[in-house]
């Protein structure tokens, strides 16, 4: 609408004259992907020519927030294995995508599909953990791989061989963020702030509390939500009137940007320390300004100072594609596609435990998330990193304070 | 079977269909009564999670638990149906939307509850997390029964004494006090059927899904609860089992639509509330509608507009 028809159509057709051009330019010049077992594992010769998983993602609903990223992480890495014939020169990967709405019964469903109906190798998804307990079981009965690529909550792997995740449970990030925050800000008194009727906030917020007892933090103040609260002012003022060192709040992203916006409307200016639900573009943008000073770990940040390779060829293939910036929730989908298309190709077959036994061998694979690995419950392992809000980005917590301290003994040496 | 699967509605599809279709039927009394009740949720909760308790905590097979759990739906709901029930229309929605709300607030919190009261560690409801790796239990066939035995209970209602006392009710109530109708005895009655219906249904859901929280019962269960019954239509039995097929089974059906779904499903439900507002299962409506189609296709398009 922006742009005069004439100038579009003739847009389009300049492009449709380039098609062939470029699609041949893209097969010819695609250099190998800086992800991938290229070198471990030798090319497969014994796939099939079409290779199908599937993706269950929350592409509606409150929780497209998550699910719209993922989807898009996803069909970008299957482009990639298939423009670099990853899986050998005869053999494409095929997605088949699958909306759960966040919503459970769907999710059991649209599983029960890709599984029974659609008969793929393996399944990304489900989006929310709430799903994943629904969902996982179905695929587990069929002997099928199923890697949660967000889901954070408890006994998530618990529920059988075939149930992966590559994304770090709260468990695992937390107590890192929570003891660099406390190393770097020198934390004594915090109050924390939970929605009660979630499972992944109240996961992480028993995290959370654990972690803080561990580093010595005294906690002032509890206050507890629910899902859709819009006004959180009784329980902000309550626990600012006991005067923390930094709130500490686990909530969904829908919650966090009111959250945040009101903390700072009560005239709180110090650290606000969130779970994994503040960790998106998304809550940044719709919180502006007051998300200053936000503190949250992360899998993976976009800033990172130390980005392995193929986070940095991730970045840059995603903002090409979809003109936007990834967040961890992209990096996760996009890396467990990967993973997923590593484990056909070391296995060189597309049987479902093949699949199974060769993912959970795979170790030290290098991806945007860094390091990876699969520990013996199929949980991820690699490192968390603390990020801290400066000028509306994430930034590494230690790389922004070390900053303000070179500054401030600059001024005093001045 | 075959072209069943084709369109999307496997097996597990249509168990979710039987027991919405149950859940619908539940509603259904109650608003076939003249009553607004929108506690259904909270009752379907109270039975998952007695089910649940029953199949995995005492190892007791499924029809017990589902005994149990209609047992203590209907208890519950007697000392709920005296006062509530004194209240008429909007202000009996609000207060048994009250009554679902206390009853998911009670399961979240019945744990650290029952821990300061016996000063032991509890591990029943398990808080919001919920009750994960409950095994799938619950055949379609039992399902089918379960429904059948319900409609055939339907049926001998509508012709009995009781049924007609029921309509009575719904048409005018001080005409059918006057008459003789006990009107007290016959609205507590039915919600009281109506509570064990929800709560058969939230056993057997609850041995489907695999896992329950208390926030899979909340307001959102109790609406769509409603639309099963609004959208199949209340004049008949019918209605809410076509109602909860139609509602489970057209998300599934229109898989194919992609990021379209959801206009697509919801442009689908807003030409039946339009086009025949008594519900799917309405021979009036669909005899108006037919007509107004063909004497003048013009006509249907103001209608829509306006």
């Amino acid at each position: 609408m922006r742009k005069s028809p004439a100038r579009f159509l003739s847009l389009i057709f300049i492009a449709v004259l380039l098609l062939p051009a470029t699609l041949s330019l893209a097969q010819d010049e695609m250099a190998q992907p800086l992800i991938g077992s290229w070198e471990t594992c030798a090319v497969p010769t014994n796939l099939p020519e079409s290779v199908n998983i599937g993706a269950v993602f929350a592409l509606s609903e409150a929780a497209s927030v998550y699910g719209v990223a993922q989807q898009n992480a996803v069909q970008l890495a299957v482009d990639e294995i298939n423009a670099s014939h990853y899986l050998g020169e005869g053999t494409t990967l095929n997605v088949i995508f699958e909306d759960s709405a966040g919503n459970r019964d769907q999710a059991i469903t649209a599983m029960t599909k890709l599984v029974e109906e659609d008969q793929v190798a393996a399944v990304l998804g489900p989006t929310l953990s709430s799903e994943a307990f629904g969902a996982d079981p179905v695929a587990q009965e069929n002997s099928t791989v199923v890697m949660g690529v967000s889901n954070t909550a408890i006994g998530i792997t618990d529920m059988g061989d075939y149930v992966f995740r590559n994304s770090l449970a709260e468990a695992a990030v937390i107590p890192g963020t929570i003891a660099q925050a406390t190393e770097q800000l020198g934390l004594t008194k915090a109050g924390l702030l939970y929605g009660n009727d979630d499972d992944f906030t109240v996961s992480g917020y028993e995290v959370f509390k654990e972690a803080l007892e561990e580093n010595g933090v005294e906690i002032v103040g509890e206050e507890t939500f629910v899902k859709g609260d819009v006004d959180f002012n009784t329980q902000l003022t309550n626990l600012i009137s006991a005067q923390p060192d930094a709130i500490v709040v686990s909530a969904l992203a829908a919650e966090a940007v009111q959250i945040i916006i009101q903390t700072r409307a009560q005239g709180y200016a110090g650290p606000i320390i969130g779970g994994n639900g503040f960790n998106s573009p998304a809550v940044l943008r719709d919180s502006g300004a007051d998300s200053e000073g936000l503190i949250v770990g992360g899998a993976w940040n976009y800033g990172n100072p130390n980005p392995t390779e193929s986070s940095v060829a991730f970045v840059t293939a995603y903002e090409a594609a979809y003109e936007s910036s990834p967040d961890q929730f992209a990096a996760q989908a996009y890396t467990g596609a990967w993973l997923l298309a590593t484990a056909i190709r070391c296995g060189d077959s597309a049987d479902r435990t093949a699949i199974r036994d060769a993912l959970a061998g795979i170790t030290d694979f290098d991806s945007p998330l860094g390091v990876f690995s699969f520990d013996e419950n199929r949980d991820p392992l690699h490192d968390p990193i603390a990020q801290i809000v400066v000028e509306g980005k994430f930034q590494p917590l230690a790389v922004v304070m070390a900053e303000a301290t070179a500054e401030a003994t600059e001024e005093s040496g001045g | 079977m075959d072209f069943f699967r084709s369109i999307g509605i496997t097996e597990i599809v249509f168990q979710f269909m039987l027991v919405n279709s149950i859940l619908g039927l539940s509603i259904y009394l109650t608003l076939y009564t003249g009553m607004f009740s929108l506690a259904n949720a909270g009752f379907m909760a109270i039975g998952a999670y007695t089910g649940v308790i029953l199949t995995q905590n005492f190892d007791l097979p499924l029809g017990v638990a589902l005994i149990g759990g209609m047992i203590l739906g209907g208890i519950i709901a007697i000392p709920i149906g005296f006062p509530v029930l004194r209240l008429k229309d909007i202000y009996l929605a609000i207060a048994t939307i009250g009554f679902g709300e206390v009853v998911r607030i009670l399961i979240l919190n019945f744990d650290t509850l029952a821990e300061s009261i016996t000063g032991q560690e509890v591990k029943l409801t398990r808080g919001a997390l919920g009750i994960t790796g409950i095994p799938k239990i619950t055949e379609t066939w039992q399902l089918i029964v379960f429904l059948v035995v319900v409609a055939y209970f339907m049926i001998r209602l509508h012709r009995s004494r009781f049924g007609r006392a029921m309509a009575a009710i719904r048409q005018d109530e001080q005409a059918a006090a006057n008459m003789g109708i006990n009107v007290v005895y016959v609205k507590n009655t039915v919600f009281i059927m109506s509570a064990v219906l929800a709560a058969a249904a939230g056993v057997l859901k609850a041995h489907l899904t695999r896992t329950i929280s208390p926030g899979d019962f909340g307001f959102d269960q109790a609406v769509s609860i409603l639309a099963f019954a609004v959208l199949g239509g209340t004049s008949t039995w019918i209605g809410p089992i076509i109602g909860g097929f139609v509602l489970t089974a057209l998300p599934e059906i229109l898989r194919d639509f992609k990021q379209y779904r959801g206009i697509v499903n919801g442009s689908i439900l807003l030409l039946v509330i339009v086009y025949l507002p008594g519900g799917l299962v309405n021979p009036a409506g669909w005899s108006r509608l037919w007509k107004r189609l063909r004497q003048s296709p013009e006509a249907g398009e103001n209608h829509a507009r306006t």
